[in-house]
């Protein structure tokens, strides 16, 4: 539930290329939303509607249209563009994208290509590899389960606000429990808060 | 188009079949008064039977399958009156199915797990749907009301009538995440929570809250993409009138 889902659109002629990459990712256990266009125009619109994270398209497809491509490349960010190459193109066109994605490559160098650029599987994957609370943040949780906004949390540990608000977004991504009655539970699972502290 | 490994639904299909694939779609035909004697109808046939659009009928399906709608619904009073006894429906199966069914399990948990966290849980879970409740409540008796006032509007042409001062863009504010809290029950049933003979339990517990969290997440995605939208085109429509 936690695990958020990389939104990706595809940009491809072909039916078999795109159900091909669709299995690929639906079988890779990771979360992936995929939408499939015909051409440029449409990514913005589909951007719109669910923000999107990385677009994979055929070079050929922005080969005419490299005014358009820069443009939208412009305007859009926060996306990321992989190249889906199985034709012979020159540097220059492959140049302008910041992944490129080969037909031959296996499954797992596709992937991987594709969770390089993805921002959001960068601190899963962090926070996958040390789950348990580190010390300050322990303080915090217990300064926010006794009641104190985040604030007051700050003036007595010396910290600014933001530093709290920090603090708080590690513990909820580490923990998976973002409200306070949640944490507070935890808190009390983990001895990090007495039972008689909590006041129902 | 979307893509996915599930299957994209369409009018001459079996109306077993869907169900067969993926089996909460029970809970949507249930939702739009459609009982389980389908014998070997397709859909068209299920709808034209129920008095329920077809075009409708496969937008609510196909978002339960995971695909979002290509088109915007076209507003006609049988649409508004079709998605409004669906999501009324859906309340009371939140409200008598559910709600129940989640807190017995999790009393059933305390009597054999006497650990002080599941008071906790029982007590977190009442907290959640305390939040739901409100905006339950909310769409009932603001929502639903003004929507089907301004349906019988546009269906008799009135024009002087007064109307509830009333926008849907308030609605759309109010529509705020109520799902975060389920998320955080699992992780606390999953992770935290020490066990004490209660496996089995938990286990339905848990299947229990996915039920209702699946549901509830279809419930707001057919608010969002098929009713804000139609109730925004009456808005305009019923603008035309003065």
């Amino acid at each position: 539930m936690s695990t958020k889902a990389i939104n990706i659109i595809i940009v491809e002629t072909s039916d078999i290329i795109c159900e091909g990459i669709n299995s690929i990712l639906i079988n890779s256990g990771r979360s992936f939303n995929i939408i499939s266009a015909d051409n440029l125009r449409d990514i913005e619109q589909l951007n719109l509607k669910a923000k999107s994270d990385i677009v994979l398209i055929n070079p050929l497809l922005i080969q005419n249209q490299l005014k358009e491509f820069h443009i939208l490349k412009r305007e859009l960010e926060h996306l990321k563009w992989i190249a889906l190459v199985y034709t012979y193109f020159d540097n220059q066109i492959l140049s302008v994208f910041d992944e490129i994605v080969y037909i031959n490559d296996s499954s797992n160098k596709i992937i991987s290509s594709l969770q390089k650029l993805s921002t959001t599987d960068r601190n899963e994957n962090k926070n996958q590899s040390q789950e348990t609370l580190s010390e300050r943040e322990t303080e915090v949780l217990k300064l926010l389960v006794t009641g104190n906004p985040n604030k007051l949390i700050a003036d007595k540990l010396n910290i600014s606000t933001h530093t709290v608000i920090s603090h708080r977004k590690k513990i909820s991504q580490k923990t998976g429990i973002k409200s306070v009655s949640g944490l507070t539970i935890y808190a009390v699972v983990n001895n990090i808060l007495s039972i008689d502290d909590y006041r129902g | 188009m979307h893509i996915s490994n599930r299957l994209f639904i369409r009018s001459e299909m079996k109306t077993s079949d869907i169900i067969i694939s993926n089996p909460y779609l029970i809970l949507v035909l249930e939702h739009l008064g459609i009982n389980m004697e389908m014998h070997e109808k397709t859909i068209s046939q299920i709808c034209s039977e129920y008095k329920v659009s077809t075009e409708l009928f496969l937008v609510i399906v196909n978002l339960f399958n995971g695909f979002n709608p290509s088109v915007a619904t076209e507003y006609s009073s049988g649409n508004i009156l079709t998605v409004i006894n669906y999501l009324k429906n859906s309340h009371k199966y939140y409200l008598e199915e559910k709600y129940p069914e989640i807190q017995g399990y999790i009393e059933m948990i305390n009597r054999i797990n006497d650990h002080k966290e599941i008071l906790m849980i029982g007590k977190f879970f009442e907290e959640y749907f305390e939040e739901v409740v409100e905006h339950l409540d909310y769409e009932d008796e603001v929502v639903f009301p003004y929507v089907l006032q301004l349906n019988e509007k546009l269906n008799l042409k009135v024009k002087s009538e007064t109307i509830t001062n009333y926008s849907v863009t308030e609605y759309k504010d109010h529509h705020d995440d109520i799902e975060e809290k389920l998320t955080d029950l699992y992780n606390l049933l999953l992770k935290y929570i020490p066990q004490k003979n209660d496996q089995q339990i938990r286990r339905k517990l848990i299947l229990s809250l996915f039920e209702l969290d699946y549901d509830l997440k279809i419930h707001s995605r057919i608010e969002e993409t098929v009713l804000i939208p139609l109730v925004i085109k009456m808005e305009q429509l019923a603008a035309g009138l003065k």
